[in-house]
């Protein structure tokens, strides 16, 4: 592969070959951070521009294309309906929902801004993140978690989704 | 002026608070190796030699191998086979006897018991699409491998041979001593892959669409490894990431296709008249002095009549290239072919494009305009680029060849197409054509160091960028100023470097064993270079030395040192600290302002300047005292002090030790004292840039060279004497270091808004 540019088309079900692909390390990150005082806790997901509108377009709607002038409002729908699917956290135990406040592009990753309000103290937290293992085989996500002094992160894969932090 | 120096050199200038007396003695830490930063590389880097010298440039033992080819090859484009048989005609130059040689066998990476799908971890998710499962768990793997038929000596006497997987080891008859050349011969044929299903660098894109294919081949053919003073035959398998080690030299290939194909490749066309129609051949000399807009060869009306039919006669193209370490061609009955030629210093040089109908409009739009850019720029870092020819073709994927490469972008069906699509293509017709530069001329050795051709051609990729899109406004798109390039900029690295340690190899390591291939082996180098050139060389010093690098190993095989050695011998600059950093660490660049101590300056001392006198035995009325915000006398200093000059002491100095013409030219004294600590969290070293910012609002941006951090790696302090106050300082203004944490870049220290704040601020407004 070369110029690691890439055929979107071509991602799909490549596991096997390593030629022509983009990024080959196909990763996710997702940060999460807890705002005490704001008592929000605050999730950041990076996802390439270009595993997210292969996602986009299986799933929903083969006609989109990201990050274009005229990119249509739907796309916000579908990446929050992915997302609510694919991204599950529980805190103390109890799980919710959480607020899809918008999406930026920058380079070549999309950068999704969630948030869970009224949050007002963390025991634990868990996170189960599926992220684009629906249709890339070999799609690893990262989470970092940043609360109350503790700094970890997880790498999560298909048979190993879930991660969690507990604090004593 | 605003810092003041000190140039007082006989009198005693004391910063009374930092002589805190320290009794208690430490504990006696463990002795230790040359831990500095500034080490020279003398035990990473090679002993320079014979072959490869001190300064970089090859040496007077330099030698290389040449690998001649003589083909015959056949596409069969209803099986989608390729038949061939070559005569290789191997010469050593080395001062080594061989027994044997090496011979790649690329394409048994895609034979039925190829191990490379075995080297990659896998596991069984949940659920999977059932297309999917079919084909992981089902299907017969498709057999690419290479079918030898035989390796024979010129007599037609098989010569013993064994494979390893991709690489074949032939015997030789007799030893082969220096200077002797030995010609061999090798039947073969192979199932072409569908590189859009299969992946590959190599193969067919299908058609539906009456039924046809478009061959971009690459690799199609035995080709022999590299013999050299580095690594004796360069025989690590093709696992399918790390690219190619091959040596140089002359093609002669007659590759027989459809009669209603379109063809061209690596090298000159040898039997163009047998070829091209009347035509075409008139529409070609046209093209030869058609500077500013391509000529048409093929157009989309006639290709798009072509392809509709199929011819079952057969037509031979003849391609003759010299000095070429690759050959690669592309045929199709889809092509439409344009030509247009560019001077790249006195020499006419013919930029070519090759697409279907499907590429347009964007291909006949930019792609022969990109490949002339392209040249263009690179010719200037570099070279004059030396072959005739650069072609680029329409194929989902980019990959390198002398003289030809493939490329992506392609409009939807209705001929629409996003940015993305448009300037994804130009990149990537500027990197591959690029590729021609570096490795195809400058040949590095990709299987062991993707860096070294990746990350010199996106280096200069950027700079090509920036040029075309300075010379074709018209292809940026509205609201662009200037061609927006992924790569390069010191800011766009900054995610990859301040990111999981755990999944970060350094740039020197080999291609098939790093994580994030991209920006390991693309991005990284690249922005190094960007960074160099910019901040650290300046553009005079590092054009100078990256030229030089690429005129010393142009048509040679370069290793790194031999590029971190040009670029030094070149430039007086010493970057040995930089290649350690950058190159062989994963060490990212923090670099803070800790702490701005104000001082008042008065010739009474407070209890501790009192003590200081005492201690080192000195009239307390011949010194300045510097009394620290907060300290005991602070306030009452500051408020008498008008300037430094007022003193008795100084005025005494500066009037007996300079003539009044000297004392009429003095900097204006400084009123204002501060001691600023740089502290350094980041294991990078670079530059320290600070901008000083002053109450009349003025600005001064000081670099302090990367140096400065040679004796303490954590912490600097600078004492900085103005006549004017400072109010803001801030460390790398511009983002040039790649800085990946800036919320301590500021004094007073800017409460950074965290990107989450941000964006829910921004959409809030």
């Amino acid at each position: 592969m070369k110029s690691t540019y890439l055929i979107l088309t071509l991602i799909i079900g490549l596991l096997l070959s390593s030629s022509n692909t983009k990024h080959e390390y196909y990763v996710s990150v997702t940060n999460i951070e807890y705002a005490k005082e704001q008592q929000s806790v605050q999730i950041i997901s990076q996802i390439f521009i270009d595993d997210f509108e292969s996602l986009i377009r299986q799933r929903y709607d083969e006609t989109i294309t990201l990050a274009e002038a005229d990119e249509p409002a739907i796309v916000d729908e579908y990446m929050k309906r992915y997302l609510e699917d694919k991204l599950k956290i529980k805190i103390n135990e109890k799980s919710y929902e959480f607020n899809f406040l918008g999406k930026e592009y920058k380079e070549d990753i999309t950068y999704c801004y969630l948030e869970i309000e009224n949050i007002k103290d963390i025991k634990s937290i868990s996170v189960i993140n599926r992220i684009l293992f629906d249709i890339l085989p070999d799609q690893q996500n990262i989470v970092r978690l940043k609360m109350l002094d503790k700094n970890k992160s997880f790498l999560l894969i298909p048979e190993n989704d879930e991660c969690m932090l507990n604090f004593n | 002026m605003k810092i003041f120096k000190f140039a007082f050199g006989a009198m005693l200038f004391v910063f009374a608070s930092s002589f805190a007396q320290n009794d208690i003695k430490p504990e006696r830490k463990p002795g230790h190796t040359n831990q500095n930063k500034f080490k020279q590389l003398y035990d990473e880097f090679a002993t320079p030699n014979m072959f490869r010298t001190g300064s970089g440039a090859p040496g007077p033992a330099y030698y290389q191998q040449q690998a001649d080819y003589k083909m015959d090859i056949e596409i069969d484009d209803v099986n989608a086979r390729l038949y061939g048989q070559e005569t290789i005609t191997y010469t050593n130059n080395s001062p080594d006897e061989l027994t044997y040689l090496w011979v790649q066998l690329d394409q048994n990476m895609r034979a039925k018991d190829s191990k490379t799908p075995l080297i990659n971890s896998s596991g069984i998710g949940p659920a999977t699409s059932a297309s999917r499962a079919a084909r992981s768990y089902l299907k017969e793997p498709f057999d690419g491998g290479f079918n030898i038929e035989y390796v024979k000596d010129t007599n037609n006497k098989d010569l013993p041979h064994t494979i390893n997987r991709t690489m074949m080891r032939v015997e030789l008859p007799k030893p082969m001593k220096t200077g002797d050349q030995f010609s061999f011969k090798i039947k073969w044929w192979y199932n072409i892959n569908d590189h859009v299903r299969d992946g590959g660098r190599s193969g067919y894109e299908y058609f539906e669409e009456n039924d046809n294919r478009i061959y971009v081949m690459a690799q199609f053919y035995p080709r022999m490894a590299v013999y050299n003073d580095v690594e004796g035959w360069q025989n690590s398998q093709f696992w399918g990431r790390d690219e190619f080690a091959l040596p140089f030299g002359n093609f002669d290939v007659n590759i027989t296709v459809p009669a209603d194909h379109i063809l061209d490749g690596t090298g000159y066309l040898t039997n163009r008249e047998e070829v091209y129609t009347k035509k075409m051949m008139e529409r070609y000399n046209k093209a030869k002095t058609s500077y500013d807009k391509p000529v048409m060869i093929v157009t989309e009306d006639e290709a798009r009549k072509t392809e509709k039919s199929k011819s079952t006669k057969k037509k031979t193209w003849k391609l003759s290239a010299q000095m070429v370490r690759d050959f690669g061609f592309a045929t199709s009955r889809k092509f439409i072919w344009d030509m247009m030629a560019v001077k790249i210093g006195d020499k006419d040089v013919m930029a070519v494009s090759m697409y279907s109908k499907e590429g347009n409009p964007l291909w006949e739009q930019w792609s022969t305009r990109t490949v002339a850019s392209t040249l263009k720029s690179y010719s200037r870092m570099t070279f004059d680029y030396p072959y005739h020819k650069a072609i680029s073709v329409h194929a989902p994927m980019g990959m390198e060849y002398p003289m030809i490469c493939y490329n992506f972008g392609r409009p939807d069906e209705n001929g629409n197409y996003s940015d993305r699509t448009k300037y994804g293509m130009i990149s990537v017709i500027i990197h591959e054509v690029g590729h021609n530069f570096f490795p195809m001329i400058v040949n590095s050795d990709e299987r062991q160091w993707t860096w070294m051709d990746e990350g010199l051609n996106t280096f200069v990729q950027y700079i090509a960028e920036q040029d075309f899109g300075e010379w074709n406004p018209t292809a940026l798109s509205p609201g662009h100023d200037k061609y927006p390039s992924r790569r390069g900029p010191a800011k766009n690295i900054v995610r990859y470097m301040g990111g999981d340690q755990d999944f970060i190899a350094p740039i020197m390591t080999k291609g098939l064993n790093t994580y994030q291939f991209g920006s390991n082996a693309y991005s990284k180098p690249a922005t190094g270079l960007n960074i160099l050139r910019e901040t650290i060389m300046g553009r005079d010093l590092f054009d100078y030395a990256f030229k030089e690098y690429a005129r010393r190993w142009m048509f040679k095989h370069p290793t790194p040192e031999d590029f971190f050695r040009t670029m030094e011998d070149a430039s007086a600059v010493d970057l040995d600290w930089f290649w350690r950093g950058w190159f062989y660490t994963t060490d990212y660049t923090d670099i803070g302002i800790k702490e701005v101590k104000k001082f008042a300056v008065t010739n009474n001392p407070n209890e501790n300047g009192k003590k200081l006198a005492e201690r080192y035995n000195m009239d307390p009325n011949a010194l300045v005292y510097f009394i620290g915000e907060g300290e005991e006398g602070y306030e009452d200093a500051l408020n008498s002090a008008s300037t430094m000059e007022d003193f008795a002491t100084v005025k005494e100095y500066i009037m007996d030790n300079f003539t009044p013409e000297q004392q009429k030219n003095m900097k204006k004294t400084p009123k204002y004292f501060y001691q600023v600590t740089f502290d350094k969290p980041g294991g990078l070293v670079m530059p320290l840039i600070v901008e000083y910012k002053y109450s009349d609002g003025s600005k001064e941006k000081i670099t302090y060279p990367a140096q400065i951090w040679r004796l303490n790696d954590k912490e600097v302090s600078r004492a900085i004497a103005t006549d004017k106050e400072i109010v803001s300082i801030t460390v790398d203004p511009d983002l040039e270091t790649a800085d990946i944490d800036t919320s301590n870049n500021s004094w007073p220290r800017e409460v950074q808004e965290s990107d989450f704040d941000k964006f829910k601020n921004q959409i809030k407004n």
